[in-house]
């Protein structure tokens, strides 16, 4: 055997362990109750389902992240959200590329089936996605993003389907 | 005889069935690291996390 192709023999083997943990780690985290970090987790199983009255999302100005879960299919992940106008908005950027559209699937499925669970802090909420594509509220949301997030997402990249924003209505 | 082995830098020589047996034992380190670092990641609490934490690290800096 050549050196060459043995040696891409043995560095092949050797990025297998780190591989392999990763895909481990992200396939034990879809039997989990929520996101962890990157990988999408499972269904959000724990914390008071709310009922009541619309909630004053303004609290919302003071979370970082929330976990999003989708009816179908009931996969979560962690994702950033925003408050403007008393609504309660999340997004996905990167739509306008390839990478992006495989990369991110959430907003797809979301536009075919928008019902949601939103957990924030042990609270769960059933929600509606709703896709806002056009409009003068985007400029109100997108400034609402970007005061928050180091993002910039901006009514034309929304209106150009760069980034995908919705708003979670109650169901 | 002779075209069984191959020169080394050094000068020595090492049989093909030598080497081919130095392969077969790299080859069963692997598997073993590789069963080790999955049961790992299943049942030792904190490693599945560790594992998230490095490559979200490793892609965000990618992202950038």
């Amino acid at each position: 055997m050549k050196a060459a192709p043995q040696a891409l023999i043995v560095v092949g083997c050797l990025l297998l362990i780190p591989v392999a943990a990763v895909v481990t780690a992200a396939a034990k985290q879809r039997f989990a109750d929520g996101p962890n970090r990157v990988f999408s987790g499972g269904p959000l199983v724990s914390g008071a389902l709310h009922s009541g009255p619309e909630p004053d999302w303004s609290f919302v100005r003071d979370v970082e992240t929330v976990e999003l879960q989708l009816l179908d299919p009931p996969r979560s992940r962690r994702i950033w959200t925003a408050e403007h106008d008393g609504r309660l908005y999340v997004w996905s950027g990167y739509m306008g590329t390839t990478v992006g559209r495989l990369w991110k699937r959430w907003p797809i499925q979301a536009e075919r089936d928008g019902r949601a669970v939103i957990r924030i802090d042990g609270t769960r909420y059933e929600r509606r996605l709703v896709r806002i594509e056009s409009g003068e509220v985007l400029d109100g949301i997108s400034r609402a993003i970007r005061d928050k997030y180091p993002s910039r997402v901006t009514r034309a990249a929304v209106e150009a389907g760069d980034s995908w924003v919705f708003e979670a209505a109650p169901r | 005889m002779a075209a069984r082995f191959r020169s080394r830098p050094d000068g020595a020589l090492r049989s093909a069935s030598e080497r081919g047996h130095g392969m077969k034992t790299f080859y069963w380190c692997v598997a073993a690291a590789l069963l080790l670092t999955v049961c790992a990641v299943l049942f030792v609490p904190g490693v599945d996390d560790f594992v998230e934490r490095t490559f979200q690290r490793y892609v965000g800096r990618a992202a950038r």
